[in-house]
Parts: C-alpha cells; sequence; structure tokens
C-alpha cells in the first residue's frame, strides 16, 4: 500500500469514528442509559417495520442480559418472526449507515428516526470491540443464516467473520422466518420513566397488533423482569400509499433535485406529474407568478428561476394533497392498548380527520385514561407518539407538551396550577401525530416542534377527551348519591328500626312506607361485571319502585352489538330498539316492588365492555338512568346511523365491531362525510381551496 | 357535677328518643330526633339565674341524608350502651366509649368529636349530665394554689383534707373531674379572691413571685378552654365562699370566649350553664386598651382572629357595651398580645405593677 493510500484509509478511519463521536447525541447514543434505549429502538422499529410490509403480525422478543463482571456491559438479544432478510442483503442492512428504500418515499414510516441497526452494530464495535450475531431466515428457504458482523471503518463497510447454516429451532419448532440480532455494547440498564420496559410500553400501545416480550437478566443470571404485552387485535395496519410531494410542502434543495431528475419538456407538465394537488389551471398560475414561461424546459432553470418557482408555489391555491397515505391507530386500538397497559377506571379516545399543514398531511389521535391504580398526586404522565414511535425525552420542548398544557385541565376535574401546564391527577395522556413529514426540533428526533396548526387540532382533541371525563365525572358523582341512598335505605334504616324495637320491647315495623317517604324515587341499580367462569360479561339490573304510586317503564341499555357480542340468557326477552340498544316493557310496578333485567354478552373479552348505559321511557324520573331522547332516536333509526352511541351521549365504550375497524381502516378518514363534503365543494365551485 | 337524677328516670328519658324514632317508623314517616339548635343563634339570657341558656329553637334530625341516619342509628346504639352501665353499675371515659363504638356496625362514630357530641345531645334532650348517663371524660381539671382547704373523698373511700398552699407541691391542687359535694367539700380559707389564669406560664410565674400569699388570693390554671369540672369549682368558690372571681388572660379573641364561658356559660354546655357559669367574674386582661396603654409587644391579628372577633360582635353574650368597646378597640388595633409580653418590663412587673393597679381598679387591691 502506497503512503497516500494509507493516509487516505486512515483518515477514513479516523473520520468514521469521529462522525460518530462527534454526533452521538442525535444518534442517540450520548448517555450510557439512552444507548441501550436507542438500540432496542432501531431494532423493534425494524422489526415492526420489516413485519408491516410483509404483513406478518409481529412477535417481538427483547432480552437484556448484564455481563457479569464488567462495569456497565450489556447484551442485547433482539428477535422477530418478521420476513428475514436473504444472505446477500445482511451485510448492507447491518452494515452501512443510511441504508433504507425509505429515503425520498412521503409517506408515514417509523424510519424516518435514527441512523438504523448499523450505528447499534458500530457502537458495539466502539465499545467493545466485539462483532454482532445475526441469525436470518427466509421462508423461502429451508436452513437459517447465521452470520458475525463487523464493520470496516476503513471502507465503511461490514465484514463477515464466519458464516454458517443452520436449522433454527426455537422450543423445538422449526422458526419459518425470522431474524435475531445479539450484541453486546457498553451501555446502563435503568428502570424508571426513561427506560426500556416503558419504551416498549408505550410501543405496545400504539402497535396493538404486535405481541412484545421483555425480559431482563441480571449480573447473578436472574430473571428479574418478564413482562409481555399482547396483541390486543389481529389486524395489521393499514399499507400506507406512498404520495408526491405537495407544492407548499416542498423545500428549494428538493426542488432543485426533482427539476434536474425530470423527464418532463415543460414546466407545467411537469408540476403536474410530480406534485399532488396541482391542476392544470393552477400550474398555469404558478408559472405566471414566477415570471416563466409554460413551455420552459425544467432541466435548465437556473437557481434564479427554481427560487422564482418556489416563490410562485406559496403564493398559489392547491387543491390539498391525498390523506390515504397515513395510518392511524384508530380510537378503539388505542382504547384497547392503553387498557391492556394501564390499570385505570375511564379511557377515552379520538381519532380526528386527517387535516394539513404546509402541505403535510397529518392526523391526530388522543387518548385519555382515568383512575384505578394511577397515582392522584402525582404530575399526569404524558405519551408522546410520532408516526408510532414513542417519544422518551425532552419532553418539555415539544409540540405535543405544548398543545396539552395549553389546555386549562381545571374545567374537566383535573389538578393544574393557573390553568396551564402539565395538569395533576390520576390520569396518563396520550398524544399520537401521525404525518408524512413529522417536523423535530433537532437531530434527537425526541421533540417535535412548534406548528400552530397541528397545535390547535391536538387542543380539540383534547378538549374533547376532558369533555368525556367530565362527564364520566359527572356520572359517578350521580351513581354514588344513589348508593348513598340505597346504603342508606338497605343498612341503615332497617338497623334503626332493630335497635329501637329491642329497646323499647316493641316488634319491628314495617319499613316499606318509610322508605318510600325517604327515597320518594324510581332507582335503577345496575352493574357490568366480567364473569371469568363463562367468559362472559354480565349485566345486571334492578328498577325499584319506591314511590307511593304504581309506575311502568320502558328500560332500555346499549350493548357493543356491532363489536360482534352475542347477546345471552336474557330471560326478561324485549326487543331490538336499535343497532345497539336493547328495550324491556316493564308492566305496572306497584309502589315497593322491584324488576329485575339480566343478560350476558358473549364473545367478548374481559375489559371490553365494563360499562352499560341505561335509558328510560317513562313519566316520572329514575335515578340511575337517563331520559331516551325519542328525537335523536329517531334520526338514528332513520339513518341507520353507525354512531348511535356518541348521538346518545355515551362515552367510555367501544363502538364499533372488529370487522368494521378493519374496512374503516383502509380510508383513514374518520369522518367520512366531513372530508367528502369539502372535496366536493371545491369541485362545485371550481374554486381550489385549502382545507 | 355528680348524678343528678335517679336511674329510672334518666334511663326513661333516654327511652323518649327511642320512641320519638319507633312511632315515626309505625306510622310508615322517618324517623327523626328533636334537639335544640346548637349555635349563638339560640342562647337567651336567663334573668333569673343570670346565665345564658338554650332558647326555644329546636331542630329535628332525621333520617332522610346518610349521615344523619347514621346518627340517629348511633344515639341508639349510645342509649344501649348507657342503659347496660346503670343497669350493670359500671362507667366509662367518652373515649372508651368512642373505642365500644368499633363494635356497632353501621353506627359507629368516624371520630371521637362526633361521640362527645352526640353524649352533649343527648345530655340537653334529656336534660341530664354525662355523670347521669355514667360517662366521664378523660380531660383532668386544673391546678389550684393558695390557702384554702379541700376535703376531698380519695379512692379507699375517705376523706382527706388538702390546703392547697401547705399541702401541695409547685404543681397545686389538681382538681378532679367530678368536684360536687359527694366528691369534693369546699371546708376552709383565709383569701380575698379567686384569680383565674389561662397560661401554664403565667401560672407558675405568679407561684414563683409568691403573688398568691402577698395579694391574699386564689390561683386557678385554666389550661385553655376550661373544662366543666374547672368551670364548676370556680363557681362552687364564689358561691360558697363568697369569693370574687377574676380572669387573667391573653389579649385576643379567644380568651374573650374563654371569659364568657366562665361568667356567662359556654355555647356547647348552655343546658347546663346554671352549674357552670360564674355570672359576677369580671375579666381583669389583658385587655384591648392594656396593649396600648402598656406599650405591650404584639402580634397581627390573623384573619381567623378577625372572623373571630366578628362572629363575637354578634354574640348575645358580648353584648354590653364594655365588650363591644374591648372587641371594637381590638379591631381598629389590629393587635393581640400574650400575657407573658407583659415581661418585657422585667419578670417581677406583673407582679409588682400590672396586676396591682388592675386590682386596684376593681377594688381588690
Amino acid at each position: 500500500m502506497s503512503i497516500a493510500e494509507k493516509m487516505a484509509s486512515n483518515q477514513k478511519q479516523i473520520a468514521i469514528s469521529e462522525f460518530f463521536e462527534k454526533n452521538k447525541h442525535f444518534l442517540g447514543f450520548d448517555t450510557l442509559n439512552r444507548a441501550i434505549i436507542t438500540a432496542v429502538k432501531e431494532a423493534v422499529d425494524n422489526s415492526l417495520d420489516a413485519c408491516e410490509e410483509a404483513r406478518i403480525l409481529p412477535d417481538i422478543t427483547i432480552e437484556i442480559q448484564r455481563v457479569p463482571k464488567k462495569k456497565d456491559h450489556l447484551i442485547l438479544i433482539a428477535k422477530d418472526n418478521g420476513p428475514g432478510i436473504p444472505q446477500k442483503s445482511i451485510e448492507n442492512v447491518f452494515g452501512k449507515l443510511l441504508y433504507g428504500s425509505r429515503f425520498h418515499a412521503i409517506r408515514q414510516s417509523r424510519g424516518q428516526q435514527g441512523i438504523g441497526i448499523t450505528g447499534v452494530v458500530m457502537y458495539s464495535q466502539l465499545t467493545t470491540g466485539k462483532q454482532t450475531y445475526v441469525k436470518s431466515k427466509i421462508s423461502s428457504e429451508s436452513t437459517a443464516i447465521e452470520v458475525n458482523l463487523g464493520i470496516d471503518t476503513r471502507k465503511n463497510k461490514a465484514v463477515k467473520f464466519s458464516q454458517e447454516r443452520v436449522i433454527w429451532t426455537e422450543e423445538d419448532q422449526i422458526i419459518e422466518h425470522g431474524l435475531m440480532i445479539r450484541t453486546e455494547m457498553k451501555a446502563k440498564f435503568q428502570r424508571g420513566s426513561q427506560s426500556i420496559g416503558q419504551y416498549l410500553k408505550m410501543t405496545s400501545i400504539v402497535n396493538p397488533h404486535a405481541n412484545i416480550k421483555f425480559r431482563y437478566v441480571n449480573s447473578d443470571g436472574e430473571i428479574e423482569i418478564d413482562e409481555f404485552w399482547k396483541r390486543a387485535t389481529r389486524n395489521l395496519p393499514t399499507p400506507v400509499n406512498s404520495i408526491k410531494p405537495h407544492p407548499h410542502g416542498i423545500h428549494l434543495g428538493q426542488l432543485q433535485r426533482m427539476l434536474k431528475d425530470s423527464e418532463e419538456r415543460k414546466l407545467t407538465s411537469f408540476l403536474r406529474q410530480n406534485f399532488s394537488g396541482v391542476s392544470s389551471r393552477a400550474a398555469k398560475e404558478v408559472c405566471t407568478k414566477a415570471g416563466l414561461n409554460d413551455g420552459a424546459k425544467p432541466k435548465l432553470l437556473k437557481t434564479e428561476q427554481i427560487n422564482q418557482l418556489l416563490e410562485a408555489c406559496s403564493n398559489v391555491k392547491f387543491l390539498p394533497p391525498p390523506t390515504n397515505c397515513l395510518s392511524p391507530i384508530e380510537d378503539l386500538l388505542i382504547k384497547k392498548g392503553l387498557s391492556k397497559t394501564i390499570d385505570s377506571k375511564f379511557v377515552t379516545t379520538l381519532t380526528r380527520s386527517p387535516r394539513v399543514t404546509s402541505g403535510n398531511p397529518y392526523q391526530i389521535e388522543v387518548g385519555l385514561i382515568f383512575g384505578g391504580s394511577i397515582p392522584s398526586d402525582q404530575q399526569v404522565q404524558l405519551l408522546r407518539f410520532a408516526n408510532r414511535v414513542p417519544l422518551m425525552y425532552q419532553q418539555g420542548g415539544c409540540l405535543l407538551t405544548q398543545a396539552i398544557s395549553s389546555v386549562d385541565w381545571r374545567q374537566y376535574g383535573l389538578e393544574q396550577s393557573g390553568g396551564k401546564g402539565v395538569p395533576k391527577g390520576p390520569a396518563t395522556i396520550l398524544v399520537h401525530l401521525a404525518s408524512t413529514n413529522v417536523q423535530f426540533t433537532s437531530e434527537a428526533k425526541e421533540a417535535v416542534a412548534s406548528n400552530e396548526d397541528v397545535l390547535q387540532e391536538i387542543r380539540k382533541a383534547l378538549l374533547e377527551l376532558g369533555r368525556n371525563l367530565r362527564r364520566h365525572m359527572k356520572k359517578k358523582k350521580k351513581m354514588a348519591k344513589a348508593q348513598e341512598k340505597f346504603d342508606l335505605i338497605n343498612d341503615i334504616l332497617p338497623a334503626i328500626a332493630e335497635k329501637a324495637s329491642s329497646l323499647l320491647n316493641k316488634p319491628i315495623p314495617e319499613l316499606s312506607a318509610t322508605i318510600s317517604k325517604i327515597m320518594n324515587a324510581v332507582i335503577m341499580e345496575q352493574t357490568t361485571t366480567w364473569d371469568k367462569e363463562t367468559k362472559t360479561t354480565r349485566i345486571h339490573g334492578i328498577l325499584y319502585n319506591y314511590t307511593a304510586r304504581p309506575r311502568s317503564y320502558t328500560i332500555l341499555m346499549n350493548w357493543p352489538e356491532k363489536q360482534g357480542a352475542i347477546m345471552v340468557d336474557n330471560e326478561r326477552g324485549g326487543r331490538k330498539e336499535a343497532t345497539g340498544l336493547w328495550a324491556w316493557k316493564i308492566e305496572t310496578l306497584q309502589p315497593g316492588e322491584r324488576a329485575t333485567i339480566e343478560f350476558g354478552l358473549d364473545n367478548l373479552e374481559k375489559g371490553d365492555w365494563t360499562e352499560t348505559e341505561v335509558f328510560y321511557r317513562g313519566s316520572a324520573e329514575v335515578i340511575g338512568a337517563s331520559k331516551l331522547d325519542e328525537k335523536i332516536l329517531e334520526e338514528i333509526k332513520k339513518q341507520g346511523s353507525d354512531n348511535l352511541d356518541e348521538d346518545l351521549g355515551i362515552v367510555n365504550e367501544i363502538d364499533e365491531t372488529i370487522s368494521n375497524v378493519a374496512s374503516r381502516a383502509e380510508i383513514p378518514n374518520v369522518n367520512l362525510n366531513e372530508v367528502q363534503k369539502e372535496s366536493f365543494q371545491t369541485t362545485l365551485f371550481g374554486e381550489e381551496e385549502e382545507i | 357535677m355528680s348524678r343528678r337524677r335517679e336511674d329510672g328516670e334518666t334511663k326513661e328519658a333516654l327511652h323518649q328518643i327511642v320512641n320519638e324514632m319507633y312511632k315515626k317508623l309505625e306510622k310508615g314517616e322517618t324517623p327523626t330526633m328533636t334537639l335544640p339548635v346548637r349555635t349563638k343563634l339560640n342562647i337567651d339570657f336567663d334573668k333569673k339565674l343570670g346565665v345564658y341558656k338554650y332558647g326555644k329553637k329546636k331542630s329535628t334530625r332525621d333520617a332522610s341524608s346518610l349521615g344523619s341516619a347514621k346518627n340517629l342509628l348511633r344515639a341508639l346504639h349510645m342509649v344501649e350502651f348507657i342503659d347496660e352501665m346503670i343497669d350493670n353499675g359500671k362507667s366509662s371515659t367518652l373515649r372508651e366509649m368512642y373505642y365500644i363504638s368499633e363494635g356497632w356496625g353501621h353506627g359507629k362514630f368516624s371520630t371521637q368529636n362526633e361521640s362527645n357530641n352526640l353524649a352533649e345531645d343527648l345530655e340537653i334532650i334529656t336534660s341530664s349530665m354525662r355523670e347521669d348517663f355514667r360517662l366521664r371524660p378523660e380531660e383532668d381539671g386544673s391546678r389550684i394554689i393558695g390557702n384554702l382547704t379541700i376535703n376531698e373523698l380519695n379512692r379507699r373511700g375517705e376523706w382527706m383534707k388538702i390546703n392547697a398552699r401547705d399541702d401541695v407541691g409547685d404543681s397545686g391542687y389538681g382538681v378532679p373531674y367530678n368536684v360536687e359535694e359527694e366528691k369534693i367539700k369546699l371546708l376552709d380559707h383565709d383569701i380575698d379572691f379567686i384569680m383565674a389564669i389561662e397560661t401554664g406560664g403565667m401560672f407558675d410565674r405568679l407561684i414563683e413571685n409568691g403573688f398568691d400569699e402577698e395579694f391574699r388570693c386564689g390561683l386557678v390554671h385554666l389550661k385553655g378552654q376550661p373544662a366543666r369540672s374547672t368551670r364548676r369549682i370556680l363557681k362552687r368558690m364564689n358561691e360558697e365562699w363568697n369569693l370574687p372571681v377574676v380572669v387573667f388572660a391573653d389579649g385576643d379573641p379567644w380568651s374573650f370566649r374563654i371569659f364568657g364561658s366562665i361568667a356567662y356559660g359556654a355555647i356547647k354546655t348552655a343546658h347546663i350553664s346554671e352549674y357552670l357559669a360564674t355570672p359576677s367574674a369580671t375579666y381583669l386582661g389583658v385587655t384591648a386598651d392594656d396593649i396600648v396603654a402598656y406599650d405591650l409587644p404584639s402580634d397581627d391579628l390573623t384573619n381567623k382572629d378577625i372572623e373571630a372577633l366578628k362572629s363575637e360582635l354578634s354574640d348575645p353574650r358580648f353584648a354590653d357595651g364594655y365588650w363591644q368597646e374591648q372587641i371594637t378597640t381590638m379591631l381598629k388595633l389590629g393587635k393581640k398580645a400574650e400575657q407573658q409580653s407583659l415581661a418585657k418590663y422585667g419578670l417581677d412587673f406583673v407582679t409588682d405593677t400590672y396586676l396591682p393597679e388592675k386590682l386596684a381598679e376593681l377594688g381588690l387591691a
């Protein structure tokens, strides 16, 4: 080797380790704790993306082992059931920085963040000098390939150290396809809010289709943590389409590159072919405003002219970009994800319609959990996500946090000093931003950058959750009041009668008249419970007439019909009033009499249905039930509306069947009517308007 | 205080409460318990007795809400408990009863304050005293020092003669919770008046300075808001020995209330004011005027203090000119002072200057 060559290779060697060293804060390896989280993150993101593309339901296992007798050395083992990587691609996937196809595609993807698994291999090598073990099996081959990889820092390329074909079995089962990585690195294992456990838990909430296992083995070889977050749905996220860029979201560099690569001969056709939302009228308008000829050859535009073109783009109205490039999680699945990971009493979630800001489609999803085991004297826990990836650092500087802080949560029953900032109380708030282009505050990609449109959109969503929470608390209060009355007549009054009688040596008087006088109301007592034995949700209701007059009612209850629940053991019969609403006629109830309504719901899982709403039709008020609004019911029946529950003001239950969600998920617009109306109008009046 | 009633009478009166509830239940109505309103809005001056007593305003507690229904149930349990004690010749402290209520199911008390209040309610409804119920407080009475002699029945059932100057240590004679005739006889004295003192610090200061001998008085330590037995023994000494009673307290709204309960009767015990109150007692100080006249170190009134003073302005017990003036002066001043602030001028100032001057105003020195 010549001296010059040697020098060149030396330079390169220095350059790569220096690059890593200098940039480790935004590569995610700046602290020992963060290094292991970043490594897990890269592995999990890769697995989820690969499974999604291959349409496989992911089973992911993460294991962390403390290396005995070595300070701050951890082994990471990540395993998935993804498609695997063909033998010839392994070196590229693990050995080249920024390898992948996601770079220029405009669509929602996880992989916008981090430098990929290569960074992990490199960090391992730099801190321990060890190679990374990879085992991969693709379904078209009969054996798996095992490789030990290092990175040749001189050539910036992966080096295979050994390579072998093996039969991969786990627990006597032959693995059809999958990938396993084992790597050792200098890192620190930590618990708490910035830990692997928290990261995986959050990942499982926004990826409810994944099974995620996590195990931590300490330096004595004992398993200290063994967690399993089970999938809540078997529906994979909707496949996302790539879209062309929108003229309002384009940057100079990108525009230059596109012009350089263009094949079109005319500027107008370049604009129409390569961008979304550009009509021929709009294309002409851009050219006029830019002072350019319609027929100018795109390839030959000068920098000056490109600047004029860009300027013109921002002054012309276009049709909004299509939003089917987004894949929201859907509120029902967020609810399931939250319920399974956090024990609580109340969950409310919301997926907003997609919106556009500066040419980029985005969509907001929010969730709020309240009560249960969540401590009430601490700040509310915030779960922030961008494109299904948990954000764990820089909470304070993040747009999602700002949106939460901007809401006055005091009116919804949470504590908050001055009506600003992160509230206090037994709650957890989730915000998910899905977008083709998530703008972060820095390369670390842990905090979303300010954007007024997005902020207002999140606020709107959170206010709705707040209203749901307030409604829930009101209802709870009402129920507590009714419960007090029950305690009074069931426990205290009989005790008074008994004690008074025994002190006076007299017979115990009949209490029904006194009870009617005290209660002077018709009361509905209702419980929804889970029967472990039969795996049935049991609904039990008793209607008491504690008034001096005979009463008759029709009692109605909502039930998750569309979710696929099957009504069983309904001995009172009754009839279907509307989809998801059952009615029972209660014939005359004499003073002091009661009527029981009982039924079970099969085909549901535990936690799917925890609160049943009771309505009544009749003249006198029923404590513990709401009067049915006939007008709304009529509307619902006429339209066959899917939103019965929302219209009736029901908050906490799942109002979609599993199959509905699946079909709905293909069109991410939750509120189809609204969006279609908007786009219909734009064509009707020939106006091109931004949403 | 002693039992003033026959046991049969007490039981009968208690059973009237039970009867009221039972009758309502029999008629299909909501059980009730009727008792006088126990606030300052319902205390009237009894000209014959010279003290404040509950007026005619009644309130009815009924079982229509969970809280008051529980209260009714507790009352029944308490009646049963008292019945049993009377039948078995037992007695218990209020605190013991609170713990015994653990076994009363839904009728259990959640705080001792609740049980104390209910015991008072029953006293008022039945015009009995808690001694009639075989209930006694656990708080002890006060301490007395001075040349006065008392005969007390001790635990062995023997009468014991005690001189509160010669037969006691520095802490003085301890007043038992029962100070009635059957337990304590007032034998003899060689003093000119009784001085009731709010704080222990001042009580000890006067003893150390030999004030009781020099000024021929008996010193009684009130320990803040005085217990029933303290107020009762003050009244007995005042009536039986014909000794004037002066009250020496801090200069703040709460001291005014202490004096009010000694002289006119406390709102909480207005049903037995004639046994507890000493209408001729006078307030010696510290007055609002003293704070200015003696230039005493003082603290600003807190919001609570101001509230208390304002409430006293409309309290019938403080309706006379002297108290209205004292209260408005203190409000205007915005200041309060402790007894011990007199130490600003030295440890002997209180006994050499302040008290002689104040007593001279009253013609007692």
